[in-house]
């Protein structure tokens, strides 16, 4: 190994090889996706976000939840996540075209959130989840996020600031609960 | 375990004169000692933030604030351990093993070290930007985009100078260090540039992003990070030992399916992720073939230091010791890599803290014990010095070594019983989480904080007591 064109040219192609093997065509092969009805004529899924859902997006990735909560169902065999109420279908590429920063994450501390929208009860309850998790019958390690909310004067009632509220709101609108084209809804 | 016993200078090169230390060495001094004094003191920062880290998953409201969640504080400690501490200082150890092995006399010192100060800021700012809660959503690419081109100018600026050392090399001959090096420095900055506009400038379509960020994150931790921690391996076996390594002339088998196949394991970390199958299945296949390198760098260390009584040499030299502990945990690192790469075992792991066990194998156990025992050969040589506590060396290697081998254990088979329990769908992830193993994870963090301390008090005690260089080399010959 005296020749470092040789070396170069040797270590080019092993940068090149998966780069375009595994990256590209997968980019050539997804990038055309967009959004697509489940039947002829039905509605496109995904839904776009409301404009609140597009802010919590960001308070979510600003506070780092992804270090805790993934968004992505695995197919059944590949672990439990459909057995356990988490997607009635395994996620598909197409469930993401309208996300300008996938976070599907790689750790899960908690719950995944991939269905979470289509799972979650009222507004009032994702607000307690967030402010008091453990009153809420949620994991002792799971922390809490007050600093999201401002107490009242008395300081009985807490009342969620914008970004609590964006941050519900996005919450809400994770959902893979439709049909598409590559992925059928378990019945 | 004292002082290393083969503190000598490389064969073929004299000193200039006897009380001075050789130019190429006086030459590196600055640029390596500002690597690796802020690699040093990385470290120490990422070691607070992996026990507050720790604390926070038993006990969640320590610190609670919107600055310090938990994943500020995780993104942040990752952050300033792997550009921090790993990559100021493989700058540094680098440069000096392509000096020593190219007989390369750095005459534009003041590029690198102007480099490693920009790393630095740099990177003192992204992280800051963590807290402020300006951060991405993908591990190690948390820092705002605008502080990826200014880390690659950094990069080009103090990375570069092993290749260049290889350029210029006097003799047609080179060794597997040179290898080793030279594609981990030629290969990060390209990747790093290709991630960072797939994933945070022109972001490719959905799960593609996931994709090129895993791809990065295998190139960093194999390709670049691993990559120069086997160069050092290769270079201070045989040179403590004094003797050739065992199949070497296997080395360059090693070398090129190391860097073929390392690429293209990315996809086996996301095995039943919305990418296309036969990706994944590439993935699988690529990391079941790394077997072959990890096999052959097995033989190359561990057959050295099987004969002729290397491991006893290896325990009492202070440099091997270190060593030798990293090559076995890179051979432990690669056979779990490779096991749980399988899609039945990556089903039951995947999500669990076992991802976290095999990291630290790999940038810990091999890597940063790795960058230790090369501290404690090369500071006394451009310092002119010796270490000025024994006691200290011995509590940082306890420490650390303990400390690794408890949390990567703990890491590994809880994650393994906690896949292993989720399998089940009727147990929750509150049933699963034990307090108890959380606050063993906190003790080994802390373990982890003293022997950094004794490292860092011993290191910058050398440093600083080596104003006059000259005479204290003399003093130490």
């Amino acid at each position: 190994m005296k020749n470092l064109n040789f070396l170069f040219a040797g270590l080019f192609l092993t940068i090149a090889l998966p780069f375009g093997g595994l990256l590209l065509s997968s980019q050539i092969q997804l990038g055309s996706l967009s959004r697509a009805p489940a039947e002829e004529g039905g509605p496109l899924f995904p839904a776009r976000e409301p404009g609140l859902a597009i802010q919590g997006r960001a308070v979510y990735r600003e506070l780092g939840c992804v270090a805790c909560h993934t968004q992505q169902v695995r197919p059944a065999g590949q672990g439990s996540d459909i057995a356990r109420g988490w997607g009635s279908r395994p996620s598909v590429a197409r469930d993401y075209v309208l996300q300008p920063q996938v976070l599907l994450g790689e750790r899960r501390l908690g719950p995944d959130l991939a269905n979470f929208g289509a799972r979650a009860k009222s507004d009032d309850d994702i607000h307690t989840l967030l402010r008091d998790p453990h009153s809420a019958g949620y994991s002792l390690q799971k922390p809490d996020f007050a600093y999201l909310y401002v107490l009242s004067a008395d300081g009985k009632k807490a009342r969620p600031t914008e970004r609590a509220v964006a941050l519900v709101a996005y919450l809400k609108s994770l959902r893979q609960d439709y049909a598409s084209p590559e992925a059928k809804l378990k019945q | 375990m004292s002082q290393d016993p083969n503190y000598r200078r490389p064969p073929g090169r004299s000193p200039v004169s006897p009380s001075r230390p050789p130019r190429g060495e006086a030459q590196l001094r600055g640029p390596f000692l500002l690597c690796f004094g802020s690699a040093i003191l990385w470290l120490l920062l990422a070691s607070v933030l992996g026990l507050i880290a720790s604390l926070k998953l038993h006990l969640p409201s320590f610190l609670n604030s919107e600055c310090l969640t938990f994943g500020h504080v995780v993104a942040a400690q990752k952050n300033a351990f792997i550009y921090g501490w790993a990559c100021n200082a493989l700058f540094a150890v680098n440069l000096w093993l392509l000096s020593q092995l190219g007989r390369f006399e750095l005459r534009n010192g003041w590029l690198a070290s102007l480099g490693g100060f920009i790393w630095n800021a740099a990177l003192g700012y992204g992280v800051l930007q963590i807290f402020a809660g300006k951060m991405n959503g993908f591990s190690l690419l948390e820092m705002p985009r605008e502080v990826g081109p200014v880390l690659m100018v950094a990069f080009l600026l103090v990375g570069f100078w092993p290749i260049v050392a290889f350029a210029r090399r006097p003799t047609g001959h080179s060794f597997a260090s040179q290898w080793f090096v030279v594609g981990a420095a030629f290969i990060f900055p390209i990747v790093y540039a290709l991630t960072q506009l797939l994933v945070l400038w022109c972001p490719a379509s959905g799960p593609v992003q996931a994709l090129a960020h895993s791809w990065f994150i295998q190139n960093l931790m194999l390709l670049w990070l691993g990559a120069s921690g086997l160069a050092a391996v290769y270079y201070f076996i045989p040179k403590v030992l004094g003797r050739p390594l065992h199949g070497y002339y296997l080395a360059t088998v090693a070398f090129w399916t190391y860097f073929l196949f390392a690429g293209a394991t990315a996809p086996s970390a996301l095995l039943g992720s919305p990418i296309p199958v036969w990706v994944q299945s590439v993935g699988v296949v690529a990391s079941i073939m790394m077997i072959i390198p990890i096999i052959i760098t097995a033989i190359n260390f561990h057959g050295t230091l099987f004969q002729r009584g290397g491991w006893a040499q290896a325990w009492n030299s202070t440099t091997l010791r270190f060593v030798a502990f990293g090559a076995v945990s890179f051979t432990l690192a690669g056979l779990l890599n490779t096991v749980f790469s399988t899609r039945g075992f990556n089903a039951t792991v995947r999500f669990t803290e076992f991802a976290q066990g095999q990291e630290q194998l790999l940038t810990y156990a091999f890597l940063t014990m790795v960058i230790f025992g090369a501290a404690y050969f090369i500071l006394p040589r451009l310092t002119g010095a010796l270490w000025p506590s024994a006691k200290l060396i011995h509590l940082h290697f306890w420490t650390t070594a303990l400390a690794v081998i408890g949390s990567v254990g703990v890491s590994l088979v809880h994650g393994y019983q906690v896949g292993h329990q989720l399998l089940n769908p009727a147990v929750t992830m509150a049933q699963v989480g034990s307090s108890s193993l959380a606050l063993a994870g906190s003790i080994f963090a802390l373990l982890f904080l003293i022997g950094h301390l004794a490292f860092a008090l011993n290191a910058f005690s050398m440093i600083f007591s080596s104003s006059a260089p000259a005479d204290s080399e003399a003093q130490s010959d």
